[in-house]
């Protein structure tokens, strides 16, 4: 009896003891990148580890319905010139290690990526468009004219060049570096678990660099909005391939998969309340060397403009991957005009009629073109070599002409677009921020790709600065004509992303917004709007 | 024995330094660089910070000449895709994963594809060397993702008795040791076979059969060691081959291993990394072969070292 009693006891024991960890949910979820390098937004964003943007916070983010809600900053206004902007920091904010997180921490994190060859500081150019940015990354003024200041441990101002009505959108992408363990560590504090302090909802629990999956546990430090909803979370960045992930998924090894367009039929057959689709707020779109022959003719280029049947590329080759894109601006994104994207029609006797008109009846002498784009994953990898294969066929039956397709390693393609080594593009570009700004600076004063139309610069500077939306909005619409007219893209479809979630996660985030779509790729508040049984 | 060795260790050397030579070549030679990106580029005066600071603002031959100095020193420099640690570091995590699926798929499907041969070969034209053939041409022809794939079907999600992937665990490991066996098994197969085949029918057997040797001490004693060296040249490099890992079975099965740096290298122009991978490679392979060489001699000591002497 009393040795029953004593394994009764040891057991009842175990139990309690065990309870808490057999508790723990664990979230396991695909990840973007096979690659990482640093868990550091703020030094790299193309090649940063999985969980970057979950293991810092920013000053503000954007929620499913992309409404912008201040994150680490409670407030923020701007001076009447519109030149400086102040943000206010919350209370209480720390670092998982206890250092109290200050504004100068956010200072520092700029200051680091003006000088130290972050690969997304044109952003904070462009976009931003602070206060001797150009210079400071040059190297012709020092990091201390940069137009951002520590006032007090809790008040950050932005000085900007020209007036940013939206800048409280662009620094949802200011994340915070621990100054006091740069100090100490040195420029790879963010390389090493052990050395990585975290001010988001999550902190670093362990990183498998050789295929950059992390697995995030919550940070029980964290005061600020947004609070983690898991224990942890596994972002397996081999699962982000669906023919991986999927099998991963059914087998209950992954709680959420991406889908590829055949996984899709099967799954909606399978599990119809478990799908989920998000309208990616991104543009593949055709460009060209707007000054080479045969596209420095703006006859030829319209005629590509109606050239395009994107109804059918989006209902036939790339069903449930894209929906057609009459604008840069995809439905749902701030400013998207759908009047304007209506404008985008199929015609393809217009299209002849343009041909002719540049020369080139039927296609009749038009030289043999080639259309360049890159090697992809993801939701462009799906998309790309099937939409170039459509306009292959569809250019040579209405416009006559022969266009050969070359797939290229990214960096290739990027250095070929830079150098205008090609004269036809298809292009991606996804959103980095909600805000008109941000695709219409894709073609303004150079850009992306050496455009420089003097009418669509003038009408996007003035977009950009005016305070008033409404009236921003109207010159965006105008800027927008402009590229029409002047033929100097041709918009072609928004891809779409399909994934299967498991019944056992929920949460906000696993709901559909107003328009329907469940943003997946809103990390910071995905991550922390889902539950897990 | 001690000179022929020594020989090719000297070869192995001028190897070493020809093949780094001309990959260091070939890697500077590839349009783009480890800043140019896929998106926006970092501005020329950043860029020009950033060479500078990984030397590779230098003449090509000086960078050569300090990267191969490291090497000797075996300092294989900083993965430009992982700062905070060497090289060498780097390559010791991954390393273990894929020597141990790689090993032991090659352990498990060598010996495995050798009976499958011999037993074919011994039952020639039967519905046993049928299938044998068909299972090693299966093997051979059946892209390795597409067997992966199968292996997670049927077992991790139809039948539930596996995991699908992820490393860890030993059972974890079972599914892509399989999928990694289906090669050397499907090669020792078909060259057990073809060897046995040639050996079978020659007048030393007929002797021994004459001289009244049981039929299993010639097989086992005189056939299959006067087939072993075809399966010998084919069976170190084959398991150096998958030791050093596979982009695919690797990334069916989530197994963190080094597959994945193979490519991951190139696409990133990660140059120290790169150098290394190939570099290790070279010498695993050339020390496979010389190791091959010496097996063959004591296999059958009528091959000589150097040349035609009997």
């Amino acid at each position: 009896m009393n040795f029953m009693l004593k394994v009764g006891g040891a057991l009842a024991l175990a139990a309690v003891l065990t309870a808490p960890a057999l508790a723990q949910s664990r979230l396991v979820a695909p990840g973007l990148s096979t690659t990482g390098t640093y868990m550091d937004y703020m030094r790299t964003v193309y090649a940063r580890a999985a969980g970057a943007d979950l293991v810092q916070v920013p000053l503000s983010g954007f929620d499913k319905n992309y409404e912008l809600t201040a994150l680490a900053a409670e407030s923020w206004e701007q001076s009447e010139d519109g030149l400086t902007w102040t943000f206010k920091l919350r209370d209480g904010l720390v670092w998982s290690d206890g250092e109290p997180l200050k504004a100068s921490d956010y200072i520092f994190s700029l200051q680091q990526a003006a000088t130290s060859g972050y690969d997304f500081a044109w952003y904070w150019d462009t976009a931003a468009s602070i206060a001797n940015w150009k210079e400071v990354t040059d190297g012709t003024a020092d990091v201390s004219t940069l137009g951002i200041k520590a006032v007090d441990d809790h008040t950050i101002t932005v000085t900007t060049v020209t007036p940013k009505p939206y800048l409280p959108s662009v620094v949802s992408l200011w994340y915070p570096t621990p100054k006091h363990q740069f100090d100490k560590v040195g420029e790879d504090w963010s390389t090493n678990v052990d050395t990585i302090v975290a001010s988001g909802p999550f902190k670093v629990q362990s990183w498998e660099k050789s295929n950059n999956t992390v697995v995030l546990e919550k940070n029980e430090s964290y005061t600020g909005p947004w609070q983690a909803q898991v224990d942890e979370v596994e972002i397996d960045s081999s699962l982000g391939l669906p023919e991986v992930g999927l099998p991963a998924f059914l087998a209950g090894e992954a709680d959420i998969s991406n889908l590829n367009a055949g996984q899709i039929p099967v799954m909606r057959q399978r599990m119809p309340d478990n799908l989920r689709q998000d309208a990616v707020f991104a543009v593949s779109y055709i460009s060209f060397d707007l000054d080479s022959p045969p596209f420095d003719n703006v006859d030829v280029r319209r005629a590509f403009y109606y050239a395009v049947n994107r109804d059918e590329l989006t209902s036939t080759v790339l069903r449930d991957l894209a929906a057609p894109a009459g604008s840069i601006l995809a439905p749902g994104y701030p400013g998207y005009n759908a009047e304007m994207a209506a404008k985008a029609v199929f015609d393809p006797q217009k299209a002849k009629d343009f041909m002719t008109a540049a020369g080139y009846p039927d296609g009749k002498g038009f030289p043999e073109v080639e259309i360049w784009f890159r090697e992809e994953g993801g939701a462009n990898g799906a998309i790309l070599p099937p939409t170039a294969q459509y306009l292959q066929a569809q250019f040579k039956e209405i416009l006559g002409i022969t266009m050969n397709i070359k797939i290229m390693p990214g960096k290739d393609w990027m250095e070929g677009l830079l150098a205008r080594k090609n004269n036809l593009y298809i292009a991606p570009y996804g959103y980095d921020y909600l805000d008109p700004s941000n695709f219409f600076g894709i073609f303004y004063n150079g850009g992306r790709h050496n455009y420089h139309v003097a009418e669509y610069d003038a009408l996007v500077a003035q977009a950009d600065s005016n305070p008033v939306w409404e009236e921003r909005l109207k010159l965006y619409a105008q800027a927008e004509q402009v590229m029409i007219d002047q033929g100097m893209i041709v918009p072609l479809v928004h891809p779409l992303t399909t994934s299967v979630i498991s019944d056992a996660i929920g949460g906000d985030a696993t709901v559909p917004n107003e328009n329907g779509y469940t943003p997946f790729g809103a990390f910071s508040y995905m991550y922390t709007h889902i539950t897990k049984n | 024995m001690i000179l022929f060795i020594i020989k090719r260790l000297i070869s192995i050397a001028a190897t070493f330094f020809a093949v780094s030579i001309i990959i260091f070549l070939m890697m500077h030679a590839v349009p783009g660089g480890p800043f140019d990106g896929n998106d926006m580029p970092v501005s020329a005066a950043v860029r020009e910070q950033l060479m500078a600071k990984l030397g590779l603002d230098q003449p090509l031959w000086v960078q050569y000449l300090n990267y191969m100095g490291g090497v000797l020193r075996l300092d294989f420099g900083v993965p430009y895709q992982s700062p905070g640690e060497s090289v060498l570091s780097l390559l010791a995590n991954a390393w273990p994963p894929s020597l141990i699926l790689g090993g032991l798929g090659v352990l498990i499907g060598a010996p495995l594809g050798i009976l499958l041969g011999m037993a074919a070969a011994l039952n020639r034209n039967s519905w046993i060397d049928y299938l044998a053939s068909a299972v090693a041409t299966l093997g051979l022809t059946i892209p390795v993702f597409v067997t992966s794939m199968l292996l997670i079907l049927v077992f991790a999600v139809w039948l539930n008795w596996l995991p699908a992937s992820g490393w860890g665990k030993p059972e974890r490991w079972i599914l892509p040791i399989v999928a990694y066996a289906a090669i050397p098994l499907a090669t020792y197969a078909r060259y057990t076979r073809s060897a046995f085949l040639d050996n079978i029918n020659k007048p030393f057997v007929t002797t021994l059969r004459a001289k009244g040797l049981s039929e299993r001490r010639i097989i086992f004693q005189h056939v299959l060691k006067n087939s072993a060296i075809p399966m010998v040249t084919v069976f170190l490099p084959m398991f150096i081959g998958t030791a050093t890992g596979s982009i695919f079975v690797e990334s069916m099965f989530r197994v963190p291993g080094l597959g994945s740096y193979f490519v991951s290298s190139i696409q990133n122009r990660d140059y120290p990394l790169e150098m290394a991978l190939v570099l290790m490679v070279t010498v695993a392979i050339c020390l496979a072969y010389l190791i091959s060489d010496i097996v063959y001699a004591l296999i059958n000591p009528r091959i000589r070292f150097g040349g035609n002497k009997q």
